[in-house]
């Protein structure tokens, strides 16, 4: 694909009176991933028509950086900005290289857990009272978060399976929290939570998302390899230590066998 | 456009002198002008669809004087919010017979370089992304597409104004708690201040009273409650205003 211009808006991706000639995902309009009603809220809604026209895969990270929140829909049924964002990629189009300059967030250093307490819990213990767990985005460390959330939304929705898991497994070792904002009003959750959700569930952010296969059935298929725990070099050196804390992790298929 | 002088200027030359004059050079010159401006269009526009690209219409800027031909710009996005609640609460003044059509200036949103009104901020955020809106203002109806360079620079741009933003907030505690303490001062020496001149308004107050009630013999033996009733309803007393 080469092109050397975008639209403002998804008018003319949407308009193909039955004959499309664009770029295709899964062999079909991007545009069309998302679900009729909820497209059209999108394109009806303020924020679409003033925020999002005319950004490119560029400027859209203004917006980006901007969420508070991810979601699908709030109160009477409003797309949040971070679906409407999703809808901008997927008229946008990006290139590979450049959603993965989105999920890369140098800034953000990983904690590793000095006890083998189930991850969370320890980048709790460790950084529970600090301002960049508590507040919502705000912080340096923060700014990418939401920006991360929107690629790896958008990876589930358009890139092919193997891809989808070898690209956001990684991703699991992010603990940070995320807001979600519900029809019945705003919810906690955490980066790894989203992606588990993303890798395992049918329905995200009031999106259906497209089928795919387990990660099971791809190994099976020799597509993928089997997952290497995050937490291995962790348990190795600390053997016998913390054994009745032992817990699994969140997503992860499996610890290292207990001594 | 040249004037012609006047219809009746000549009459005195003969019978068909009465008509109209042109300017026959100008208007020669005009219409030269326009065939080259469509000639080199189709120049463009053949060249274009040569190079296998989409022709962009040239756009005119600058006023009557110096008319200028220039390349239509790309479309960029917003910078800020379309300020919708810019005219509120505020008393505009607009043509009598205004009401009918978009044409013209009326109450609502107007559109200068279009001569549009909208009484719907919706339909005037609609009418900004239009293409009617971009011919006028000089911009093509595409967006430029993001490079990978691109999207590194903006981020690293916008991690730098972050960073800024959250030094600007950063504070001294001790600093802070200090600037507090002296402000709560301040209004704690006010406070007495006002209840000081409060209290001694009081006391002149009563004191007046007094020698009015005293002075008043109807209200002697009632005293204080008549007094009182007769300050809140607003005048001295139940007595006469005849001097006694």
């Amino acid at each position: 694909m080469s092109k050397t211009a975008d639209l403002p808006d998804a008018k003319a991706m949407l308009d193909t009176r039955g004959l499309y000639d664009g770029p295709t995902i899964h062999s079909m309009n991007p545009l069309l991933l998302m679900e009729k009603i909820i497209r059209e809220r999108i394109i009806d809604s303020l924020f679409w028509k003033e925020q999002a026209w005319g950004l490119n895969a560029a400027t859209l990270l203004d917006r980006a950086v901007e969420l508070s929140y991810i979601g699908g829909q709030y109160a009477n049924q409003r797309p949040t900005a971070f679906i409407c964002l999703v809808l901008k990629l997927l008229q946008l189009n990006p290139e590979r290289e450049i959603i993965l300059e989105y999920i890369q967030d140098e800034d953000f250093k990983y904690v590793y857990p000095l006890t083998a307490l189930p991850y969370r819990y320890a980048f709790i213990q460790i950084y529970g009272g600090s301002e960049e767990v508590k507040d919502g985005g705000s912080s340096a460390n923060g700014l990418h978060r939401y920006l991360r959330a929107l690629a790896a939304f958008y990876i589930r929705l358009a890139w092919p399976a193997a891809e989808v898991y070898k690209t956001l497994e990684p991703l699991m070792r992010d603990y940070r929290k995320l807001r979600l904002r519900t029809q019945s009003g705003y919810r906690l959750t955490y980066v790894d939570e989203f992606i588990d959700e993303l890798l395992t569930k049918e329905r995200v952010c009031d999106i259906a998302l497209p089928r795919m296969p387990t990660r099971t059935q791809l190994e099976d298929l020799d597509e993928l390899e089997p997952r290497e725990p995050l937490v291995s070099d962790v348990d190795s050196d600390e053997e016998g230590e913390g054994e009745g804390e032992e817990g699994e992790v969140e997503g992860a298929g499996s610890t290292d066998e207990q001594a | 456009m040249s004037k012609p002088s006047g219809v009746y200027d000549n009459a005195a030359t003969g019978d068909t002198s009465f008509r109209r004059t042109w300017n026959r050079e100008e208007y020669a010159q005009k219409a030269a002008e326009r065939q080259a401006r469509e000639a080199s269009e189709r120049k463009e526009r053949y060249e274009a669809k040569m190079a296998g690209k989409k022709y962009i219409p040239k756009v005119e800027v600058g006023g009557e004087g110096e008319k200028k031909f220039d390349d239509s710009k790309m479309i960029e996005a917003r910078r800020d919010r379309i300020r919708l609640d810019e005219n509120l609460n505020k008393v505009q003044i607009v043509p009598l017979g205004s009401t009918g059509g978009r044409r013209g200036k009326g109450p609502g949103y107007y559109c200068e370089a279009c001569d549009l009104n909208f009484t719907n901020s919706l339909e005037y955020v609609e009418h900004l992304n239009s293409k009617q809106h971009l011919l006028a203002t000089g911009q093509t109806d595409t967006v430029e597409r993001a490079t990978l360079d691109m999207v590194k620079e903006r981020l690293a741009w916008l991690k730098q104004k972050k960073r800024e933003q959250d030094q600007a907030e950063e504070f001294d505690l001790a600093k802070r708690l200090a600037e507090r303490h002296k402000i709560e001062e301040q209004e704690r020496s006010q406070r007495k201040e006002r209840k000081k001149v409060k209290k001694e308004e009081a006391r002149q107050k009563k004191m007046q009273e007094g020698s009015i009630v005293h002075s008043d013999g109807l209200q002697a033996d009632h005293g204080q409650d008549y007094a009182m009733m007769a300050r809140m309803m607003g005048f001295g007393g139940f007595g006469s205003t005849k001097a006694q």
